[in-house]
This record gives C-alpha cells, structure tokens and sequence, in this order.
C-alpha cells in the first residue's frame, strides 16, 4: 500500500472504519432517490447517536433556497438551538464535540443529499405549479398504460385547456396569468386523490391521470375543480378525456384521441 | 426516514421565499399534527398563506406555525456587520488625530498625538481596541509613495508576540483617511478572524467575515477588495 493509499484507506487496523468513512458509506448504501432530505435527518440522528448528541443543526446553502437549516429530529429551529451560534454553512452540535474532519464529511453529504433532491424534483416539476412537467407525466403515462394492457387497470387521461388564457394573458399582462396558472395548479391539485398525476404539459395546458376512474369519477373530478376555481371566473377550462384500456392502451393513441375530444368541445377540428 | 410525500411537503415549504427552517410534529399515529416555520426577511402572513395552501395539499390537518428566526436574523447581521471608518479628524490646533469606527451599532473612538500619517493608524488601532478587538500589533511604520494616481500611504504593524508583520495600502483624499484605511487593510484578515473567535468561541469559522474592514468609502487602490492573505 502506498503512502496516499494509506491516508485514504477507509479501515483501521482492526477493521473499524474511519470515523468520516461511516458517513460516506452511508451514501453508498443509498440509491440515488434516496438521497434527500429525509436522508439528511437520518445522517444527523446517526451523528447524535454516535457522539450522544443531544442536538444537531447543518446549515446549508443551495442557490435556489438560499440559506436552509435542518435540525436532529426534524424539529424547529429554536433560538436555543445550536444554529445560534451558526455564522455560515456548517454543523453544529451539543455538546459541541464533534471533531472538524467528521464535521465538514457530515455537512458535504448533507449538501450533496439537498442538491440531488433539488435536481431531481426540478427535473420533474413544472416550476410554477409545482406540479409534475411533462417529462414526468409521459413516464408516468407510459407505466400506467403498460399496466392498463397487462392487467386491465383502468384509468383516464384528461386533457385540460383554459378558454380564453391567451386574452387573459394580454389583458390583464403575464404576472396576472402566471398568478392564475399557479392558482389552477393548486386547484388542480386539490382536486384530484393521491395516486392521481397532474401535470402541465406547459402553457395553460394540462393533463391528469386519473387512476381507477371512468365516466362518473371524470366528472365528479371536473366538478371538484370547478368549485375550487369559483373564485376566479375568468379561468374556465375544456376537457378531453381517453379512458384506457377501452379507448386504447398506447399512451400516443390515448393522447390522440383525449386531444380531439377536447378540440371538439371547443369547437376547433384538427387536421 | 421521512415518507417521499413528507420530503417532497417540506422541500416545497422550504421553497417559498424567507423559510429558512422547517420542523415537523408528527402524531403518535404518525400522521403529521403541525409544521412550524422558521422565517427571516418576509411578511410572516403572506408566508403563512402560502404555506397553508402548501400543507392543505399533503395534510389538511396538520396546522401551520410561523416562528421569526430571530436568533438566527441576529445572527445574520452580525454576519453583515463591518467595521467602518465613520469618522476621521486632525485637530490642527492641539495636533491629535481622532477615528471613528463602528461596527455593529457600536462606535469605537481612538486619539493620537502625532500627525495625520502616524497619528491616524495609532489612532485607528485605539479605535478598534475601544470596539473591543485585542490588536497585539504595535506601528511600525508608515510610508507616503508616489502612483501615477497620487499618494498612496502604507502602514506597517509589528506583532506582539510573533515574527507576523502586516501590511496596509490604500489611497485616499487626505492622509488621515488614508493611512486609517491603510491601517484597516493591514488587519483586515487579523480582525476577521479575532471577531470569528470572538463571537461563536471556536476557530472553526468559514471566514464569510464577519468583521470584515470596510472603509466608509470605496478605495481606489485596493477596489473595495479588503481580505487577503
């Protein structure tokens, strides 16, 4: 073994891992969707156990977040708690005993973890409505279909569009329509149970996939939606649906078909 | 390990503005009881709003608790905080040289009677010892030097206590100022890293600078760049 590899070698002697080593691997043991935030709780509630902790507060730095802290046990951020004494990105503990190598291991995973849940759920939600884009959707529109065609799984794909969004958007100028997108998104939300995907395909469109749901389940949705949007007359919606597997099991055929339905009830034929 | 639906409500409450921490109580069912958030440098109620509609979305029940992050806003303001060169005077009438630095709300006041070259950087490292700073540096001397843009003044600190001599430069209107400024330079890194000591009693400090020297002015020589090795 050479010098270098000595210095990083992950054991001592009597085949303990290295203190910072304990951390690292934690990571290793982790696939990549399960290093986020709940990951960073468990690193710190690992730290405590290991050192008697009484608390633990990382505090970290993303530039989309600005300044984030996470304390042991998922609990707030108390005035008494450790972070008083943070004055940058760091960990803090008491009692104050955790040696500096062990400190900058622990608080560099917990960065890590906060930015790869950042990327991830960025790379699979709409920024606006915070619900899923359409990358996420088409994925999931493909699982659901696979299943639909293997099992016999129902489900229907909704089209949505706003009527008249463009107008609104002049009138009333972008900030105005991206306040009533976000108000939609929200709505659209509310009004679907879990297990559903909302998604907006971008624009003022939008699409759900209702698991289990057929005929009734479609219109006690839309009627859901409608009541949560009383507020906001000037957001009115067309909606299109495909139900699968009676309309068709292929995600492209269901999109097709949930498409015209829509177009047709705004009085637009496709060509 | 917190539930993927749990992370991704407490990802999309550290998302809006100001929400700088999130706790969450849970029932001994399990099930989500309230969410407090600690929040800085934003109007409590319209977080508050948003963050109801967040949880209305994952716990309808679950109730939404807005502590300020006060101890944490003080925190970050002693972070902001600098030492300024608030005032400077030469009284030509009894020759004493007068600085005032604040930093932190606080005013420290140092004379000398020498001359503006000497008498303002003994007059500054008074003006940080009244802020409470240990300065184990004595003046060693200062020099005047030509640039094409004027005169610039250079002070030179002696240490107390070990062969680490410290050196300022800066360029300024009068030589007060400037030989203030200069002092200020020379200790920059010094002071940083004493009000690091200072305030959270470890050395372990990243060195955003807290304490970090800044003139009340921009310096032309050094270009408002204060901290270096």
């Amino acid at each position: 073994m050479t010098r270098v590899d000595e210095d990083f070698a992950a054991e001592t002697e009597n085949g303990q891992l290295h203190e910072p080593w304990v951390f690292l691997t934690m990571l290793d043991q982790m696939s990549t969707s399960e290093v986020n935030i709940g990951f960073i709780y468990s690193v710190l509630d690992l730290l405590a156990r290991r050192y008697n902790l009484t608390d633990a507060v990382v505090v970290l730095r993303d530039e989309a977040l600005g300044t984030q802290t996470f304390r042991l046990g998922q609990k707030s951020l108390a005035s008494d708690s450790p972070a008083s004494l943070a004055t940058a990105p760091g960990l803090f503990s008491e009692p104050d005993i955790v040696p500096n190598v062990v400190r900058d291991v622990v608080r560099n995973v917990c960065q890590l973890a906060l930015t790869l849940h950042l990327a991830r759920h960025s790379a699979d939600h709409d920024p606006l409505t915070s619900i899923a884009n359409r990358r996420h959707f088409d994925a999931a529109l493909r699982n659901a279909s696979v299943q639909s065609a293997r099992y016999g799984w129902a489900f229907t794909l909704v089209l949505i569009d706003l009527n008249g969004f463009k107008a609104v958007n002049d009138r009333l100028g972008h900030a105005v329509g991206d306040d009533m997108l976000r108000s939609f998104g929200w709505a659209l939300r509310r009004s679907v149970r879990s297990g559903d995907t909302t998604a907006r395909l971008g624009g003022d469109e939008f699409a759900i996939i209702l698991a289990n749901a057929e005929g009734s389940e479609v219109l006690a949705f839309t009627e859901r939606l409608r009541s949560l949007l009383v507020s906001i007359p000037e957001l009115d919606f067309s909606v299109g649906t495909a139900t699968s597997p009676g309309d068709s099991t292929d995600p492209a055929e269901l999109y097709r078909i949930a498409d015209g339905r829509l177009y047709e009830k705004k009085g637009i034929v496709l060509r | 390990m917190t539930s993927t639906i749990e992370e991704d409500f407490e990802l999309e409450l550290r998302s809006l503005p100001g929400v700088l921490s999130v706790g969450i109580n849970h029932r001994e069912s399990g099930e989500v009881d309230a969410v407090v958030l600690s929040v800085r440098n934003q109007d409590p109620e319209t977080v508050r709003e948003s963050a109801v509609q967040v949880a209305s979305l994952y716990y309808p029940d679950a109730s939404v608790i807005l502590e300020e992050a006060v101890g944490v806003q003080q925190m970050r303001s002693e972070v902001t905080a600098r030492i300024t060169l608030a005032r400077f005077d030469f009284n030509e009438h009894d020759g004493v040289s007068e600085v005032h630095l604040t930093y932190a709300g606080k005013t420290g006041v140092g004379r000398a009677g020498s001359g503006p070259l000497i008498g303002g950087s003994e007059a500054t490292l008074g003006a940080l010892r009244d802020l409470g700073h240990v300065i184990p540096f004595y003046l060693m001397g200062v020099t005047k030097v030509e640039t094409v843009v004027g005169y610039s003044v250079i002070v030179a600190l002696r240490s107390l206590s070990a062969d680490d001599d410290r050196m300022g430069i800066a360029l300024a209107e009068g030589d007060l100022e400037s030989s203030a400024k200069a002092t200020l330079d020379a200790l920059n890194r010094y002071v940083s890293m004493s009000s690091d000591r200072q305030r959270d009693g470890s050395a372990s400090g990243d060195g955003y600078g807290s304490g970090e020297i800044v003139p009340s002015q921009p310096d032309v020589m050094s270009n408002g760049q204060y901290e270096y090795e």
